[in-house]
């Protein structure tokens, strides 16, 4: 598969993952080749068991391929070892999870500037000024000291994407963001994901399974069977489902 | 009592430490026994009496010793049930989610007490009671023991294995108090964790300020008849000065009971004041916030360490004191004291080892907590590598709280001790000839041996969970429970 000539933040080529052998063997991903556009947001979707999950983990650096090669930016992570590949999570990717995603024991403000305490520096004015503005943009004002424990689902998931976006990393990974989250709550953060795109150019993939968060997305992913059935550009969540339905069919 | 051990049976790895410190402290409480029979029939000899008589005088003071091993045992033991439990918080919830009462749940966790104290105390008691008998044998072969007929196996070696069982499934019901709070839907719910309840009541409060500070006046009341205060008042007073020890012993241990009781208000600040100690860093920060995200479970764990040291530190401070003391007398009048240096330095000694046993339970106690409550943090390390924590860093997180735990324990202890050491002395000496007010001695030898054991028990209590903490993956953060 050719891959589109926009400009790629992150790359797969003929990425194979596979899990267990003989007759327990799985091939999570068989054969992926992808790029993740820079600059916009980018919903890979699939249903359960397609890959998606493992894609996201390959591609940040949580994880190896069995085979194939894997790219951030220009640089060449396959082979990184363990201590290189944590720099690189660290500096040029961040994480939205689909829950447990603060540190319990930091307040919003210890976890936000957790990336830059662990690189043993401090943010500058100018990353500053872009922390306060997120804050405010996402509305946690009022909730920088408190512990995670005493913020709702949705204030938790700004908290987490106020960190993911602090740092400004190449790409941001959404696990299934709106997962935990009433789907009212799930709007808003998927709206705040969309704005990071389009307002400041932030390159983001989000994992998904719901026809309605992956219309938020510029461009959409669909994943069966551990390869790219098909790439889309921004769609209505009801022509998301009626093409799931379709692959369905078809398999 | 088929049901505790299968329930038992299902959780053995939870219970490896429980069984340890149950084993430790039944060896003790046997090895006394026997120790104090054999001491009594050579001390004694032959007559009868005299032996009953030297018997019973070691049997209190070797019965001290057990108590408090058995004590800080206690602590132990209710820690790791309380670990224990909030490891299992979601298959305690799933088991009430299907129909089980807390009432049942708990009952069932106090069984496995009920067998953990049970092997423990059968394993301690049997390998101590055969090691009695070896080291009688090798003694008499050496030459060191005269020969004769040694009563090493007595049935009094029985209650010692009987209290620690009890002492044990007791512990492990008041460890298990948290199942009652446990609700079904917390098997629904992706759990987020929530600050520990606060056990920290104002009846627990003003208990323990009572018992504080009732000791504290015994003590003030003691050292002021040990260094002849009321001499000039009235010649009534100064004759009961050389009873200063007897008054502030009681105060001693009231005020003592008052500080372990109070352990939940002080020590988390203790805790906090070292962690400023251990750098700005992202590991440092988080180990200081870890160490104190439970404040029960920290204080417990290290107030079983500060019993320990603050002992020792008390038998070796008033040794040093009253050995010091004696020198200066010696040397103004020689011969008055002769042989009482000696004296004091092999008392010191069988004392320091006697209460270096339930320093060591209390240090078997660090080792688990931490390891207990790093394995339950299996999440969170994977979300700290997801964001880009080092291994390294993680290991650096991991010793920095033992660390802390080690500092704030061992400090807290000195200090008591040192204070303890030097009332008791002080209360005791100050009235004999060449007493006055003395100073307190801690020696340095001692200081040293000190800080090297709380260093060697920092790395050692961080050796299993960093092996653990390191190898957990990125990817155990993402996945959904």
């Amino acid at each position: 598969m050719e891959l589109t000539l926009t400009e790629t933040v992150a790359r797969v080529e003929a990425a194979t993952k596979t899990y267990g052998t003989g007759a327990g063997r799985v091939n999570a991903l068989d054969g992926v080749t992808l790029g993740i556009p820079a600059g916009r947001f980018t919903a890979v979707m699939g249903p359960s068991g397609s890959g998606k999950s493992t894609l996201m983990h390959v591609m940040a650096g949580l994880d190896s391929v069995t085979g194939g090669r894997v790219f951030l930016g220009d640089t060449e992570i396959t082979s990184m070892g363990d201590a290189e590949l944590t720099l690189l999570r660290r500096r040029r990717i961040g994480f939205v999870f689909q829950s447990f995603n603060l540190v319990p024991t930091l307040d919003v403000r210890g976890n936000i500037l957790l990336p830059f305490e662990l690189d043993g520096r401090r943010p500058t004015r100018e990353q500053n000024e872009w922390i306060d503005h997120l804050v405010d943009t996402l509305g946690l004002g009022g909730r920088l000291t408190h512990r995670p424990h005493e913020l709702s689902g949705g204030q938790q998931q700004r908290a987490a994407i106020v960190r993911a976006l602090a740092t400004r990393p190449d790409l941001v990974f959404a696990d299934e963001p709106t997962g935990n989250l009433d789907s009212r709550t799930g709007r808003e953060v998927l709206g705040v994901l969309q704005e990071a795109a389009r307002t400041f150019g932030q390159s983001i993939a989000m994992v998904t399974h719901d026809p309605v968060a992956a219309s938020y997305a510029d461009h959409i992913v669909f994943l069966a069977d551990g390869r790219v059935a098909a790439e889309r550009p921004q769609s209505s969540a009801e022509e998301i489902s009626s093409f799931m339905l379709g692959m369905e069919a078809r398999a | 009592m088929s049901r505790p051990f299968s329930a038992f049976r299902a959780n053995a790895r939870d219970h490896r430490a429980g069984i340890l410190v149950a084993a430790l402290s039944s060896a003790f409480g046997v090895a006394l026994v026997g120790g104090v029979d054999v001491m009594a029939a050579f001390i004694g000899g032959s007559s009868m009496g005299e032996r009953a008589s030297v018997q019973l005088a070691l049997g209190i003071v070797a019965g001290i010793f057990f108590v408090v091993a058995v004590y800080v045992g206690a602590i132990v033991t209710t820690n790791t049930f309380a670990t224990v439990i909030a490891g299992r918080t979601r298959t305690i919830a799933l088991l009430r989610l299907i129909g089980s009462s807390a009432r049942a749940q708990r009952r069932s966790v106090a069984g496995e007490g009920l067998a953990v104290g049970l092997i423990g105390a059968a394993v301690g008691g049997a390998a101590a009671a055969a090691l009695s008998l070896l080291a009688v044998r090798l003694l008499m072969m050496t030459g060191v023991l005269p020969e004769a007929q040694y009563p090493v196996l007595s049935v009094l070696m029985v209650p010692p294995a009987i209290i620690v069982v009890l002492t044990t499934w007791l512990a492990s019901w008041v460890g298990s108090r948290r199942v009652l709070t446990v609700t079904p839907v917390q098997a629904l719910g992706a759990a987020q964790e929530r600050p520990a309840a606060a056990v920290r009541s104002r009846g627990r409060l003003a208990v323990s300020l009572a018992l504080i500070l009732s000791g504290a006046a015994l003590l003030v009341l003691g050292l002021l008849l040990g260094t002849g205060a009321f001499v000039r008042v009235s010649a009534t007073l100064a004759q009961l000065s050389s009873y200063g020890v007897l008054v502030a012993l009681p105060g001693g241990i009231l005020s003592f009971t008052g500080i372990v009781l109070a352990a939940p208000f002080f020590l988390p600040a203790v805790l906090r004041a070292v962690g400023l100690f251990f750098g700005r860093g992202a590991a440092g920060r988080l180990a200081a916030a870890n160490a104190v995200r439970n404040p029960e479970r920290s204080s417990r764990t290290a107030i079983g360490l500060v019993i320990g040291v603050t002992l020792i530190t008390m038998f070796v401070v008033a040794a040093s004191t009253w050995q010091a003391l004696i020198r200066d007398a010696e040397a103004r009048e020689p011969g008055m004291y002769e042989g009482a240096d000696g004296i004091i330095g092999g008392t010191m000694a069988v004392f320091t080892v006697l209460v270096g046993f339930s320093a060591m339970i209390a240090a078997c106690g660090v080792v688990n907590t931490l390891s207990l409550s790093v394995l339950q943090r299996g999440r969170e390390l994977g979300l700290l590598r997801a964001l880009g924590f080092t291994a390294g860093q993680v290991r650096r997180m991991v010793l920095a709280e033992s660390a802390q735990l080690t500092v704030a324990s061992v400090l807290t202890g000195l200090v008591l001790g040192t204070l303890y050491g030097w009332i008791g002395a002080q209360s005791l000496l100050g009235m004999i000839p060449g007493g006055g007010v003395l100073a307190p001695v801690l020696p340095w030898p001692f200081l040293a041996a000190i800080i090297l054991g709380a260093a060697l028990l920092a790395v050692v209590a961080a050796l299993a969970p960093t092996r653990r903490a390191t190898r957990v993956s990125p990817v155990a953060a993402l996945a959904v429970e």
